[in-house]
């Protein structure tokens, strides 16, 4: 029993840490441009798919060379995105709709566009590491730990990243006070992109991770786009702390409720946990509205 | 150095400036008077590349820079500082001063105008890993000017400083601005309620309802008996 226990809560950092890589990423771009974006969980799906044609070409076997290639081409898959949808419709008026309603679009585009080209079938990636450790009848796999301390290891880079280059201050700068940003010269349009940008890679990078536990399928990113804004509307929209937490929240109920009551209640508990917070908190756990 | 000819603004379909002729002489400190709400602070912004419709001339040691944004605009040395500060909050001060010089052309010297920031306001340099929303009225004041000062700009167009200051203030605020000035700043300004910076305007405009209605020197200005009773009021 309590190595059960001990197990389910493992189980639930590891997930809740890469929902937290994932969540921070889409807190992140609403925390900037005020932008939601529906196809954070298509973003998801490609990053799984991006390894698996990675590790389909015959010159790559290791995640290393998988991860510094696919960083790169989420950047530029998110920027561009960014750049040619979302920035065109800012000038215009009620623009937060349309961006939802355009990247819900994308999202039905990529999904089916994955569906075409890798079939419906489920595709896995191989294990980060193999292995594991035993201790009677406790076991950790080595695949977890490596997951856990690339889902942490990632969140961290991140907040160096906004710490301590130019950039990141910008980002925060534009999050903080746009006018304020505006009128030290910062460009805007380009903090725009460049989160958004980030945050695929965030999303994309969280794929990769879970896709060798969970398998990747074309529509398997709305999960995670549920999860994701759950995750961010609980831990308080545009709040990168509260998002930390409500993420370590949520994986580890996930984790309680899928192993007493089954896994099919998991959704409706953090449905239910959402809505209460939201009827008691209406911010979020740390987040403000509007 | 700035020469603004025939400007005209708009918020959304909001007419705010009518033919706004302006010029501004290298070195020189020109203070804007006018009733609030009159476009003082849109023609401020609107040189400083902060408003997205105008029409009309701006131009720049020669060069026509209307259009041009903000982010263009302070790399060439044109900075606003905003009467209601645009500080970011949840920053340290220091970080505050470090995005002042986010523009190429002051990040080599962000190091030299940080001394010379810390220098200027003492009380900044204390308060230097404080959050910038912990400061007092008078502090974040002097934090919104430090921060237009680490642009390295050689033009700042100063709205309303004395906004939220206690009157004790105001005699540092004037002091500051005679003090960038004399080290070759040239400052276009909106006040009326500190009498010592009107004290060193070479010139003096006066906006109604978005048009100029006054120009001159500030003796002129002193012996304009309407514009005495109404905006110096002596």
């Amino acid at each position: 029993m309590l190595i059960e226990i001990i197990d389910v809560l493992i189980s639930g950092l590891i997930n809740g840490s890469v929902y937290a890589l994932m969540a921070v990423g889409l807190t992140l771009i609403y925390g900037v441009s005020k932008a939601f974006n529906f196809a954070y969980g298509s973003f998801y799906s490609m990053g799984g798919y991006i390894a698996f044609l990675l590790f389909g070409t015959a010159l790559i076997n290791n995640y290393l060379l998988v991860f510094c290639l696919a960083v790169p081409l989420l950047l530029l898959f998110g920027f561009f995105i960014e750049k040619l949808l979302v920035a065109p419709l800012r000038k215009r008026d009620d623009w937060e709709i349309k961006v939802m309603m355009i990247t819900l679009g994308l999202a039905l585009f990529l999904d089916n566009s994955f569906q075409v080209v890798f079939g419906s079938r489920m595709k896995s990636l191989p294990s980060l590491l193999e292995g594991s450790f035993e201790a009677g009848e406790f076991i950790i796999v080595y695949q977890d730990v490596a997951i856990f301390i690339f889902s942490i290891g990632g969140i961290l880079l991140f907040r160096w990243f906004l710490n301590n280059t130019r950039t990141g201050m910008s980002v925060r700068a534009v999050a903080q006070n746009p006018a304020g940003a505006q009128i030290v010269g910062i460009p805007k349009e380009f903090v725009f992109a460049a989160t958004f940008a980030i945050s695929t890679v965030m999303v994309g990078m969280g794929g990769i991770l879970l896709a060798q536990k969970y398998f990747i399928t074309p529509t398997g990113g709305w999960d995670i786009l549920v999860k994701a804004w759950v995750i961010t509307a609980f831990g308080g929209m545009g709040s990168i702390k509260g998002s930390l937490y409500a993420a370590f929240i949520v994986g580890l109920l996930e984790a309680f409720v899928g192993w007493y009551f089954g896994m099919t209640w998991t959704l409706i508990a953090l449905f239910a946990v959402l809505l209460t917070t939201l009827a008691v908190r209406p911010q979020g756990l740390m987040g403000k509205w509007g | 150095m700035i020469k603004v000819e025939g400007l005209n603004a708009y918020y959304d379909d909001f007419h705010v400036l009518k033919d706004v002729c302006l010029n501004v002489e290298k070195g020189q400190v020109v203070v804007m008077l006018g009733p609030n709400g009159h476009g003082k602070s849109t023609l401020l912004k609107s040189v400083c590349g902060l408003v997205d419709r105008i029409t009309g001339s701006i131009s720049y040691n020669g060069e026509n820079i209307a259009g041009l944004k903000a982010e263009k605009l302070v790399n060439q040395g044109i900075t606003y500082i905003a009467e209601n500060r645009e500080l970011f909050g949840e920053m340290t001060v220091l970080e505050n001063l470090k995005l002042g010089a986010y523009s190429r052309s002051a990040r080599p010297f962000e190091k030299k105008n940080l001394e010379k920031v810390f220098s200027m306001f003492p009380r900044l340099k204390d308060r230097r890993p404080q959050l910038a929303s912990t400061l007092s009225g008078g502090e974040a004041r002097m934090l919104a000017i430090a921060r237009g000062l680490m642009s390295n700009a050689s033009f700042l167009a100063i709205d309303e400083p004395s906004l939220g200051l206690q009157p004790n203030l105001r005699d540092e605020v004037a002091n500051i601005i005679r003090q960038i000035n004399s080290q070759g700043m040239t400052i276009l300004v909106v006040e009326q309620n500190i009498p010592q910076i009107i004290e060193l305007a070479d010139t003096i405009y006066v906006m109604e309802e978005g048009q100029i209605s006054f120009e001159g020197s500030r003796e002129d200005a002193l012996s304009n008996d309407h514009l005495k009773e109404i905006f110096l009021g002596m």
